[in-house]
């Protein structure tokens, strides 16, 4: 019978002892199918780069049908004949393109490097482990998301084109192949993909938990954690919860689609002039289980934004992050509360006022710990010489984003005023900013601070400041803009606003946005040349070249195989800035305190 | 030798820590199961298809595999290798007796005409009782490797204990889980 508490005295099975003498790996077993948790958190992170490129391309298409919807592209027609045959986009097209940009950004991008990629990489450094709990899980998960994402790109190859339901797949849409062409096999295959995601992340999750359980240094209680480790340990919890519900959809639907079945297919329902076979189904139970997930979705992907943003920032204010302990508990309430308020997203769906009021409610419940955390953030700053290196610049960048996004979340959980801006350009800018705008910059912040841990080596900080600027100026511009495109009626998914009178006066705007957004993605390029430069040609980095605490600054950059030489020992809190030691103005989490 | 053993101790930890978090998403698989099934029960199509008494028997065989577990894990721990390697074959055969039992009950009902989408109970039964089954099947992989550490030479009790403890989680879980959603499906 074990005597040992999870949760308890932390110990590593790798952490005991001298690190374990093994021989050499060769170059598969080392850098392709990889144990390491560092290998697979760089295998995540430029996987989702690629897909970002995808997701960005994407995202240059519906812009420039928004801003120049008339405009015939031949260039494109030529590229894309069945999409865009004259050069100018089929609605169809449209909505295929929209549907992908989200998905991909969501869960191939987003969830790729920030969630799996910084999660691997950071949390068994962090708590000062050889690896992951279970480095063959891991390194299954990578690959089997891996297929994942190959799996989605490759809908766009099938007839029909990729789904086309939106990346929330509402059914009818996306349970009757006559519906749209990209209801045909693409559907199937987003489908197919999803439940691959799915499995793949509910294993990174659980290893994430698990780790953060069992194998944390001697001395590394939970309360000494760095929020970044926090934020995973909560994003993973409610991955690993939220997900089976969609798992339980995704398996309806692919039997609405294909075998008869009527979960959420209704009676009397006509597509293409034929009225289907299906009785009795429901498309809401859809939404209520897609929802399920796709609330807690949101904070697994903003929460580790965040985490990652509190862990930078005091690296570069020079003292300790404010109010530690409020921050932790304000995740754990975050995490409980984003269990219950999925109906916010189905105010118009016809509910009972007294679910609406309810749903209201615990939204603008969850509001509470969400500003505190903020405010916390910003009294971070409070009295700081700021730094402003690049990382610091898109921690920054996360702080303003969150709280002027967060504003619009205001509106959009009061079911009132959720009625009106339903479905329109002010829920696409509010989601923008938060779980677009706030995780971008978090994962661009993560990945200027962490490179010299990565690679050894530094990235180029004029480089970087420029990127900085040609990425949060014209994101804020555009999604800024959006909210009050919104208030004007403007609603989303549509292809083109040229029909509709009381519009016309926003096609103005939506140039603008237009230009904005190439500008953006143009700005991007400085991001990807500094990558690779920085990657062979950048300044050799320092173990701690920030001159920060947490335990991955007290290995080699870039750390060697199993981490650490010797069992770390924790003696302090992640955030001991401000004090003199004869490292300087902090103390790395080992350095022995003056009463120890 | 004592960090060995502290580390062999850990690691039956975090295997039972993943084993309970990988059971908390398949609890919610199956919760989001239900919740549908309670929501899509309140529809005007809504007709209840008869059930085969076959899934008794099925129960009565689940019920047994896991009562044989247990006297199997008993013995094992007695160093009873005899029993303990017995009690696990019979485990197996009446799993896989589980198993083929609900195939049977399937084909009873196709037999009768009764499909997938012949109405949303029998569709919800295909559902579950399919997602259930294969889940099963997981869980007879594992019971399979238990029992051939069981039935190899050379067995370390403590650390077969801590893998049959693993086997015998996932095992009576599921046999949890059929009952619910038998009870789910034949009352309500």
């Amino acid at each position: 019978m074990s005597t040992h508490v999870l949760g308890g005295p932390p110990r590593s099975p790798h952490n005991v002892g001298p690190a374990p003498v093994e021989h050499e790996p060769g170059f598969i077993r080392r850098y392709v199918f990889s144990t390491d948790h560092k290998i697979i958190g760089i295998q995540y992170i430029l996987t989702g780069l690629v897909m970002a490129i995808a997701g960005a391309a994407l995202a240059t298409l519906i812009r420039l049908q928004l801003g120049w919807p008339e405009h015939h592209w031949l260039w494109l027609s030529r590229l894309l004949p069945v999409g865009m045959p004259s050069g100018v986009m089929t609605p169809e097209f449209y909505l295929a393109v929209v549907t992908m940009h989200g998905t991909i950004m969501v869960f191939f991008f987003v969830s790729f490097v920030l969630v799996s990629g910084f999660g691997n990489y950071l949390v068994p450094l962090q708590v000062g482990a050889r690896d992951m709990a279970f480095p063959f899980l891991n390194m299954l998960s990578y690959w089997i998301a891996l297929l994942s994402a190959v799996t989605m790109l490759a809908s766009f190859l099938v007839e029909g084109g990729a789904a086309a339901a939106g990346w929330t797949a509402y059914p009818p849409l996306s349970a009757v192949a006559a519906a749209v062409p990209g209801s045909q096999m693409g559907q199937t295959i987003w489908l197919l993909s999803m439940a691959l995601f799915i499995a793949s992340f509910t294993m990174s999750g659980l290893n994430i938990v698990a780790t953060v359980f069992s194998v944390r240094a001697p001395g590394l209680s939970m309360m000494r954690l760095p929020l970044t480790v926090w934020s995973y340990f909560i994003a993973s919890i409610l991955g690993l919860l939220a997900f089976p519900p969609l798992t339980a959809a995704a398996v309806m639907l692919l039997l609405d689609r294909h075998f008869g079945t009527s979960f959420f297919l209704p009676s009397g329902l006509i597509i293409a002039n034929k009225v289907l076979p299906n009785t009795g189904g429901s498309p809401l139970l859809w939404q209520h289980l897609f929802w399920f997930l796709g609330h807690p979705e949101v904070y697994v992907l903003i929460l580790p934004a965040l985490g990652i943003a509190c862990d930078i920032l005091p690296a570069f204010t020079r003292k300790p992050v404010f109010g530690y302990r409020i921050s932790v508990w304000c995740l754990v309430a975050v995490g409980c509360l984003s269990m219950i308020v999925w109906g916010h997203h189905m105010f118009v769906s016809g509910m009972s006022p007294f679910s609406g009021e309810y749903f209201s409610l615990v939204t603008l419940t969850i509001t509470v710990p969400m500003t505190i955390f903020g405010v916390n953030m910003l009294a971070s700053l409070w009295g700081a010489k700021l730094q402003l290196t690049t990382a610091m610049l898109f921690s920054l960048g996360v702080i303003a984003l969150f709280g002027s996004g967060g504003l619009g979340g205001l509106f959009l959980g009061n079911a009132t005023a959720d009625m009106q801006l339903h479905d329109t350009y002010f829920v696409v800018g509010h989601f923008h900013m938060m779980i677009g705008g706030v995780t971008l910059l978090a994962t661009f912040g993560a990945i200027y601070f962490w490179f010299p841990k990565m690679f050894g080596r530094m990235m180029n900080e004029t480089l970087g400041k420029l990127h900085f600027w040609f990425t949060f100026a014209p994101f804020f511009l555009i999604f800024f803009m959006q909210h009050f495109l919104g208030l004007q009626g403007a609603p989303r998914r549509y292809y083109a606003f040229t029909a509709f009178d009381y519009l016309q006066k926003t096609r103005g705007q939506n140039l603008v946005i237009s230009i904005a957004a190439m500008v953006l993605i143009s700005g991007q390029f400085l991001f990807l040349v500094n990558f690779v430069w920085s990657l062979f040609r950048g300044h050799r980095a320092a173990a701690n070249p920030w001159h920060a605490t947490t335990l991955e600054w007290t290995v080699a950059s870039p750390p060697p195989h199993g981490n650490f030489d010797a069992v770390p020992v924790v003696q302090r809190w992640a955030y001991e800035y401000g004090v003199q030691t004869i490292d300087g103005d902090f103390a790395v989490q080992t350095v022995p305190s003056v009463s120890a | 030798m004592n960090a060995l053993a502290d580390d062999i101790t850990l690691r039956e930890d975090q295997m039972r820590l993943g084993l309970w978090m990988f059971l908390a998403t398949v609890t919610m698989l199956f919760a989001a199961f239900t919740s549908a099934y309670i929501v899509r029960r309140s529809g005007s199509d809504w007709r209840h298809v008869a059930l085969p008494p076959i899934l008794w028997l099925n129960t009565l065989v689940l019920g047994a595999s896991s009562v044989t577990l247990e006297i199997a894990s008993r013995a094992g721990l007695e160093r009873r290798w005899r029993a303990a390697g017995g009690g696990f074959a019979a485990a197996l055969v009446l799993g896989f007796g589980f198993l083929a039992g609900q195939i049977g009950a399937w084909r009873q009902m196709v037999a009768e005409g009764v499909y997938l989408p012949s109405s949303p109970h029998s569709s919800f039964f295909y559902m579950m009782t399919g997602a259930h089954a294969l889940h099963v099947v997981a869980a007879l992989a594992v019971l399979l490797w238990s029992a051939a550490a069981t039935w190899s030479a050379g067995r370390d009790v403590r650390a077969w204990d801590a893998q049959v403890g693993l086997c015998r989680t996932f095992w009576h879980y599921l046999g949890g889980v059929w009952v619910f959603l038998f009870a789910l499906v034949s009352l309500y």
